[in-house]
C-alpha cells in the first residue's frame, strides 16, 4: 500500500474512535454503529461477491450463526461470551464448508439460487427446532459490554470494519487476490493456469463467514434477543450484497462507500418519507443499478483510469482542435 | 521417452464419435500441428490432453507419467498450457496482470511475478500494451495473451488452439516467426489449425491430420500434403482423381 494511503486509512481510523467524545446521543451512536457494521459485513462479503464474483446472497447463514452461536453457547450452555462469540465463527465456518462445497460446483444464476436456498433452509431449521433454538420465539443474547453500552458497541464495529478493511487490502495485494479476481473474470481460464479455483473460492468464503459472524454476534448482543425472522432472513442478505455493489464491488473501499450511503439514506429516508421510505429506498436502487453498474467506486475509479490513460491524447486533440 | 505419449485415445459424446483411436506423441521441443477441417476433433483432442474431458478408451502419458484423468488445473501444474480457440482473457485485468496470474504458478510474489511476465511480454512483443486493459484489445492482440498467458505458466509443452485464426496473413506469419523460437524455450508445442497451412508450413516440424476424429495421416509437413487421404479429406474424391 502506498505511504500516502495507510495515512489516510489510519487517520480515518483514529478520528472514527473519537467520535463517542464528540458525539453523545445514544441515537445517532446506534445509527453509526450500524454503519460501521455493514461496512464490515460488506467487506466481508465483497471477498466471495466482489473480488471472487461469487454473487451470494446467504450471507444471512453466517450472521446467524455468529448471533445465535453467541446465545447457543454462553445463554443456554452458560460458557464465557466472548468464547461462545468464538464458537459463533466455527459454525460459520461450519456453514461455509457445506454451503460452498455444495454451491461452488454451480456456476452463474444457479450458484445464487443455491446461496439462497441454504439460507432459507438454515432459517427454517432453527425456526422449526424450538427445544434448541427457541423457535419463532428466539433466545435472549448475552450482553459484551456491560458499561457505556452504545459506546463500547460503536468501538467494537470500528475496529471490526478496521480488520476487515485490512484483510481485504492483505488480500487484494497478494496472489490470493489475484486468483480471486481470475476466478471471477473467467474461470476456464483459472484452471487453465493452475489454478485451484474451487480451493480458492472456498478459503475466501471461509474468511468472509468469519467475519460476517463476528458481525452478527455483536449485532445480536446490542438488541440482546434473536428471532430467526430477524437475523436469518433473506432482508440482511440482500442488504450485505447490496452495501457492497452500491459502494463498488471488488474495489477495497467500495463496502465503506456503499455502507455510509445506503445506512443514512436509509434513516433520512425513514425520518422524511415514514412508511414510504422502501418505495423511495427501491426507486434508489434502480437508479444505481442502471446508471452505476460498477458502484460508486468502480464507476469513479473507471473515470479516472481512463483519464490517466488518454488524458495526453484527449489533452492533444484538443490542442490540434484549438490550433 | 516422449514429452507426450497418446496412445489409441476415443472419445465419444453421445452417438458422435469425436475421437477415435488417435495415437501419437511428441518430442521435447517439438512443433507439431494438429491439422483438420472445422468438427474434425482438434478441440477435443486439447481438452483430452488438459483434463477438461477424459477419454473413454487409452491412455495419455506425459514425461512418463499417466495424465488419463487429471483435472485442468492439475494438468497446468504439471507444465501443460494452453490458449482457447475462443480467446478467454481475463477482461477486467490490464495485459500484465493477465501474464502475471500465469506467472504466479511458481511464485507468489507480485513483484516477481510483474518480472516474469514483462519478459514474456516482450518475447511476444506486447510490452507496448502491457497497462492496457484486456477487453479493449483487438483480436491479434488477444491471440498473443492467450499465448503469453500460457508460456508464464514456464510449460514444458504448450497447447496453441486455433491460434492463428481470425489473423490477417501478415499478423499470422509474423506470430509463426515468434512462435518458432518456443523450442530454444523449452517448450513443446502442439498447434491445431484449419486451414492456414502457410504458417503450419513454415513452423511444423510433424503433422498430424484429423479427419471426423480419426487420424489419416502423420508425418512432415512437406510429405503430408501429398497423402492421398489429406487430399481427399480437403479436396474431395474428384481432385484425388486428377492425380493434385
Amino acid at each position: 500500500m502506498k505511504g500516502s494511503h495507510l495515512l489516510a486509512a489510519l487517520a480515518v481510523f483514529v478520528l472514527s474512535l473519537l467520535v463517542p467524545l464528540v458525539v453523545q446521543t445514544d441515537y445517532v451512536l446506534q445509527i453509526l454503529f450500524r454503519i460501521y457494521l455493514f461496512a464490515a459485513l460488506g467487506l466481508a462479503w465483497n471477498l466471495v461477491g466482489g473480488y471472487a464474483g461469487q454473487l451470494s446472497l446467504g450471507h444471512a447463514a453466517y450472521f446467524g450463526a455468529g448471533a445465535y452461536g453467541l446465545a447457543l453457547f454462553s445463554g443456554k450452555l452458560g460458557i464465557s461470551p466472548w468464547l461462545a462469540v468464538l464458537f459463533g465463527i466455527m459454525v460459520a465456518l461450519a456453514c461455509a464448508l457445506l454451503i460452498g462445497g455444495v454451491s461452488f460446483r454451480l456456476r452463474g444464476p444457479y450458484f445464487v439460487l443455491a446461496t439462497i436456498a441454504f439460507g432459507e433452509v438454515l432459517r427454517l431449521i432453527v425456526k422449526n427446532l424450538p427445544g434448541i433454538t427457541g423457535g419463532d420465539v428466539g433466545l435472549q443474547v448475552p450482553a459484551l459490554f456491560h458499561v457505556n453500552v452504545n459506546r463500547a458497541f460503536y468501538w467494537a464495529a470500528v475496529l471490526l470494519t478496521a480488520l476487515a478493511y485490512a484483510t481485504t487490502v492483505a488480500i487484494s495485494r497478494a496472489r490470493f487476490g489475484y486468483y480471486l479476481m481470475a476466478i471471477r473474470e473467467d474461470e476456464d481460464t483459472a484452471l487453465s493456469i493452475g489454478i485451484g479455483a474451487a480451493r480458492t473460492k472456498l478459503l475466501a468464503l471461509l474468511i468472509s463467514a468469519a467475519l460476517t459472524s463476528l458481525a452478527g454476534s455483536l449485532y445480536g448482543s446490542l438488541f440482546l434477543y434473536v428471532v430467526p425472522d430477524q437475523v436469518l432472513s433473506i432482508d440482511v442478505s440482500n442488504e450485505i450484497a447490496i452495501v457492497a455493489m452500491l459502494g463498488g464491488a471488488g474495489t477495497v473501499l467500495g463496502p465503506i462507500v456503499g455502507s455510509v450511503v445506503l445506512e443514512s439514506a436509509s434513516e433520512i429516508f425513514k425520518n422524511i418519507f415514514k412508511e414510504a421510505h422502501l418505495l423511495i429506498y427501491g426507486v434508489l436502487l434502480v437508479v444505481v443499478v442502471l446508471f452505476l453498474p460498477e458502484g460508486i467506486v468502480g464507476t469513479l475509479a473507471a473515470y479516472l483510469r481512463r483519464r490517466a490513460m488518454f488524458g495526453g491524447i484527449g489533452a492533444r486533440a484538443k490542442g490540434l482542435a484549438a490550433r | 521417452m516422449a514429452l507426450l505419449e497418446i496412445d489409441h485415445v476415443s472419445k465419444r459424446f453421445g452417438g458422435l464419435r469425436a475421437i477415435q483411436n488417435v495415437a501419437f506423441a511428441i518430442e521435447q521441443n517439438e512443433i507439431v500441428f494438429i491439422v483438420g477441417p472445422n468438427g474434425a476433433g482438434k478441440t477435443t483432442l486439447f481438452n483430452l490432453i488438459t483434463g477438461v474431458f477424459h477419454p473413454d478408451e487409452g491412455s495419455i502419458r506425459f514425461q512418463g507419467h499417466d495424465i488419463t484423468r487429471i483435472s485442468p488445473n492439475q494438468a497446468a501444474r504439471l507444465g501443460i498450457g494452453r490458449t482457447f480457440q475462443i480467446v478467454k482473457p481475463l477482461r477486467n485485468l490490464t495485459v500484465l496482470e493477465n501474464v502475471m496470474l500465469g506467472a504466479f504458478l511458481h511464485t507468489a510474489s507480485a513483484s516477481k511475478a510483474a518480472e516474469q511476465a514483462r519478459e514474456v511480454l516482450k518475447y511476444l512483443e506486447m510490452e507496448k500494451i502491457a497497462h492496457f486493459t484486456a477487453s479493449g484489445l483487438p483480436v491479434a492482440a488477444l491471440k498473443r495473451l492467450e499465448i503469453a498467458r500460457a508460456l508464464a505458466t514456464r510449460p514444458r509443452l504448450v497447447l496453441l488452439d486455433e491460434v492463428v485464426s481470425g489473423l490477417s496473413t501478415a499478423e499470422a506469419l509474423a506470430l509463426a516467426e515468434t512462435l518458432k523460437k518456443l523450442p530454444e524455450w523449452g517448450v513443446a508445442a502442439v498447434g491445431g489449425v484449419e486451414h492456414v497451412m502457410q504458417v503450419v508450413m513454415s513452423i511444423a516440424h510433424r503433422v498430424v491430420v484429423l479427419d471426423h476424429g480419426t487420424q489419416i495421416a502423420e508425418g512432415k509437413p512437406q510429405e503430408v500434403v501429398r497423402t492421398p487421404a489429406v487430399i481427399e479429406a480437403y479436396l474431395g474424391t474428384k481432385y484425388k482423381e486428377l492425380g493434385l
